[in-house]
């Protein structure tokens, strides 16, 4: 698994006000910084974040607003789910995307002409790019980074025997113990239970509930062939992330990736 | 951003420490157009400690090799804009832009001098 974090759930959005000026590149860049280590992105995510939002405000600057007349640009980054969500709100021209040239990115040195460079360079280094505009609101950009979770974060519980009306909650009672507490990803390894009845599978679907109630992520791995037979008998196939081994369910988690 | 020159006996030499954005591409640019003002058309950047480089920047080393390339010298007097050690994340940004193939791109300052 890749190296990060789970983000804490309840951090507030923060926002900054600047002027659209090149100077304010460097306070924006401080902003972004505390973004990217308050959510414990990664060494190289983070440069990529960096990047990604001094590109688009160099453009609100250079093209947003006349250099004589800057406005301000408002930025904005937040936790949503497992994304770092950051926005650049100005007030200035209209910019739409499409009017961008692509980027040449082939040309011999003599023909190469640097223009859509920024805007190429933040749809590559982060995982969303949208624009909007509207007369009030002025140009709203929304980019977002996934966030990756580090295997650490992921609590594996590993359940055995049979799992029926008698065992079941004890078995489940540690998962409801760690979910309480707030552990929001759990991995349930079933590769030791030989049996699961009805009431083993109410409860785990509980847990499921639970969890996603908290942006969370419940996942099962390794299930024995009987076993996986009641899962597509009650068509909860569909309902659980069922996994072959515990490092594909490991891998699985903070991709986005939502039960309905 | 800070710029070290030194002046060789036929190439300038310039080591770039930091960061290379919109707001110090300027500078870089206007070093640049003096030396070749000065008739100065053979460049080494020494990039083994420039931190960041965003697209201003990229923008200011293409125009700068176009022009030192257009002098038209002898060909042993051409110019040209080569560049001296590219760290990981300054050699990410030219990959994803397609400025790799762009450069003449040497290990070391001493290999990018020799070169002319």
């Amino acid at each position: 698994m890749q190296v990060c974090y789970v983000p804490e759930p309840d951090i507030a959005m923060q926002s900054l006000k600047v002027s659209a000026t090149l100077s304010s590149l460097a306070l924006i860049s401080d902003f972004i910084s505390n973004a990217t280590t308050s959510v414990g992105l990664d060494e190289h995510a983070a440069w990529q974040v960096q990047l990604a939002v001094d590109e688009a405000a160099t453009n609100i600057i250079q093209h947003g607003y006349d250099a004589d007349n800057p406005g301000q640009i408002e930025l904005t980054w937040d936790v949503d789910g497992v994304n770092l969500v950051v926005t650049l709100r100005d007030f200035g021209r209209r910019f739409n995307p499409f009017d961008v040239p692509p980027p040449d990115l082939v040309s011999p040195l003599e023909e190469r002409q640097p223009g859509g460079l920024g805007l190429y360079l933040m749809s590559r280094l982060m995982d969303d790019v949208a624009f909007s505009f509207d007369d009030v609101n002025g140009n709203l950009l929304t980019m977002t980074k996934r966030l990756r979770l580090l295997a650490g974060a992921v609590r594996v519980f590993a359940l055995s025997g049979r799992i029926d009306a008698v065992t079941t909650a004890a078995a489940l009672e540690p998962i409801y113990a760690a979910v309480e507490d707030g552990n929001r990803y759990v991995l349930i390894n079933m590769a030791e239970v030989s049996f699961l009845s009805s009431s083993g599978l109410r409860a785990l679907l509980l847990v499921r509930k639970h969890l996603l109630a908290r942006d969370g992520e419940l996942r099962l791995c390794s299930l024995q062939p009987q076993v996986y037979e009641v899962f597509v008998l009650t068509g909860f196939t569909q309902v659980f992330s069922l996994h072959v081994s515990q490092d594909d369910a490991l891998a699985a988690f903070g991709q986005g990736a939502r039960e309905p | 951003m800070e710029i070290q020159h030194k002046r060789l006996h036929r190439v300038d030499l310039l080591a770039i420490r930091g960061r290379l954005d919109a707001a110090n591409a300027p500078d870089l640019k206007q070093l640049l157009e003096e030396l070749f003002d000065q008739g100065r058309y053979r460049i080494v950047l020494d990039l083994e400690h420039l931190e960041y480089v965003a697209s201003p920047g990229l923008r200011v080393l293409i125009e700068a090799r176009k022009r030192a390339r257009d002098r038209k010298l002898s060909d042993l007097e051409g110019g040209d804009v080569r560049i001296a050690n590219l760290p990981p994340r300054i050699k990410e940004v030219f990959d994803l832009t397609g400025f790799t193939s762009l450069f003449e791109i040497f290990p070391d300052p001493v290999e990018a001098v020799g070169s002319y």
